[in-house]
């Protein structure tokens, strides 16, 4: 079957600094332009951490790489979890896959829609209702108005914001906004899911209720990528793990595998420190 | 889809033009959303301008330009410069002002500086009533020259979405943008017909051979294009019009150039 989602080489860079490249010249040059040419990827296989190296001269200082040398492809209905430590790239791959972020080396190819649960409540309007609010993210997000109008009941249920639908969305407690966004996203029926630790916000109550929810979109057959620091959730959703240290991809390997090797990681940091 | 051509990232967009009316939509209803006077702050800034210009014109000095009614003459000038003035200003803002949704929706990233051509548009067409109220006033005939009011709109809307589509990406890069659109705003505002008419420079020779110029601004033939509705005689033939349309193609594949190669570090910015 062919792969729903590709990463071939996958690499993206950041400025360390606060100067960015502020030099005209810079940014029109074509070394970081998205759509060259793919380099060759390197011989050494796992390149070293916040990686230096690639031709420029003086940027190599001002920039690291927060991914490099990603490759991994994902089947249909696969359930993957990201593992790794805080700022190892975990986040910027989520970011990478839902096509908010271009890459500056290497490809990324995404067959089928995806429904990002990153930033959730990023799409809401303050100063509106509810109401409009779920109309206008919904429609956003790829929802023609009739399949609105089928699911608007479902969403405003499963968000337990029904008493709410008039009243302005600042008005709304954190806890509500999530609850509502988690709500309207996960209603999106794309094939592709991506959720970026939205589960740890919430009550209890609610939290169970975003569980029955993935595993309703898991058994549906969707292709899920989770980003958590939660091993339960792993555990739970995920059958295959990819391992993020320092941007590079170590481990691509069954859930308990990938985690193991991470506590291990941690436990060899641990020993260092003691 | 950063690696789309061109067309095909046309045809994206084309696909998300409910979308794009969604979103169009949504800032009309917040614009409206919690002030007491809605619709009235669409023309009151039109109104308060256009009257300033007026009293300093018609009753302060002694006009030498444009035509009367002058306050009509004024709106039709007044009325697209607003439009104009507007995307350039909220364009600088239109990925950083919606930041947590550009990044979190994978839409086609062309479409928050079209939102903003688009709204500014529709508020554009709101403004018109005090133009239709005070040339039934005054008793301004309305010509057949306003056929010509679709293609100003268009010519218009290539070049508002190119300077958008440069302007966008440039002002999250570079803070200074922002100040230095403020100070060439001021200036484009003084030299495009707006106040008067491009023939009062062209022709008159109160400013010499310098004078023709101002035909080089493609804001001219677009503001001609509108202004002839109900004063034919401003008319300074097709020259302007076909340098407004030059300008207005170059602009918008220069915005489209740009935006392209900076969307990727933009991104990675806001």
């Amino acid at each position: 079957m062919a792969p729903v989602i590709e990463a071939k080489n996958l690499g993206i860079h950041f400025a360390r600094n606060r100067r960015r490249n502020k030099r005209l010249r810079d940014m029109f040059s074509t070394e970081s332009k998205p759509d060259a040419p793919v380099r060759p990827p390197k011989k050494v296989s796992a390149a070293k951490p916040g990686g230096k190296g690639k031709g420029g001269k003086k940027r190599k200082h001002h920039e690291f790489w927060a991914l490099r040398n990603v490759s991994f492809q994902i089947q249909p209905g696969e359930a993957v979890g990201l593992v790794g430590g805080n700022g190892q790239g975990k986040s910027t791959l989520l970011k990478l896959i839902a096509g908010v972020l271009l890459p500056d080396a290497g490809k990324i190819r995404v067959t089928g829609g995806v429904a990002p649960l990153i930033e959730v409540t990023g799409g809401f309007e303050g100063d509106l209702t509810a109401r409009d609010n779920i109309w206008l993210t919904a429609g956003l997000h790829g929802l023609s108005k009739k399949q609105i109008a089928a699911k608007f009941d479902e969403i405003v249920d499963f968000a337990e914001v029904g008493d709410f639908l008039d009243t302005p969305f600042r008005h709304f407690s954190s806890g509500m906004k999530v609850r509502l966004g988690f709500s309207v996203i996960t209603t999106l029926d794309e094939p592709i899911v991506l959720v970026d630790e939205v589960l740890a916000v919430g009550d209890r109550a609610f939290r169970e209720k975003c569980y029955l929810r993935m595993q309703e979109l898991l058994s549906g057959g969707r292709t899920l990528f989770l980003v958590s620091h939660n091993e339960g959730d792993l555990k739970r959703f995920c059958t295959r793990g990819l391992y993020l240290q320092g941007g590079s991809l170590v481990a691509d390997a069954p859930i308990e595998e990938s985690l193991a090797l991470y506590r291990a990681d941690i436990e060899a940091r641990r020993a260092q420190y003691l | 889809m950063a690696g789309q051509v061109v067309p095909a990232r046309l045809g994206t967009l084309w696909d998300n033009r409910r979308v794009l009316s969604l979103l169009v939509v949504r800032d009309l209803k917040v614009k409206y959303a919690d002030s007491v006077l809605g619709y009235v702050w669409s023309i009151l800034e039109p109104l308060a301008m256009a009257g300033v210009y007026w009293l300093v014109f018609t009753k302060l000095m002694t006009r030498q330009i444009g035509e009367d009614p002058y306050i009509v003459f004024l709106l039709c000038g007044m009325l697209p410069w607003q439009w104009t003035n507007a995307v350039f200003r909220s364009s600088m803002k239109s990925l950083s002002k919606d930041s947590k949704l550009v990044r979190s929706t994978n839409l086609p990233r062309e479409i928050w500086v079209l939102r903003t051509v688009g709204s500014k548009f529709a508020e554009f067409v709101y403004a018109l009533p005090v133009l239709a109220g005070f040339a039934l006033l005054s008793h301004a005939p309305l010509h057949w020259q306003v056929v010509y009011v679709p293609l100003a709109i268009v010519l218009q809307t290539l070049l508002l979405t190119g300077a958008g589509l440069m302007l966008a990406p440039l002002a999250v890069m570079y803070g200074d943008v922002e100040r230095l659109m403020r100070i060439v705003m001021r200036l484009l505002f003084y030299f495009s017909p707006v106040i008067y008419g491009l023939h009062d420079v062209t022709d008159s020779g109160r400013l010499g051979p310098a004078g023709k110029l101002f035909i080089l601004n493609p804001l001219a033939g677009i503001f001609d294009l509108y202004r002839i509705s109900f004063f034919p005689d401003q008319w300074s033939g097709w020259t302007p019009v076909v340098i407004a349309a030059a300008g207005s193609v170059l602009v918008f594949i220069a915005g489209v150039y740009v935006f392209r190669r900076l969307e990727g570090r933009v991104l990675k910015e806001i």
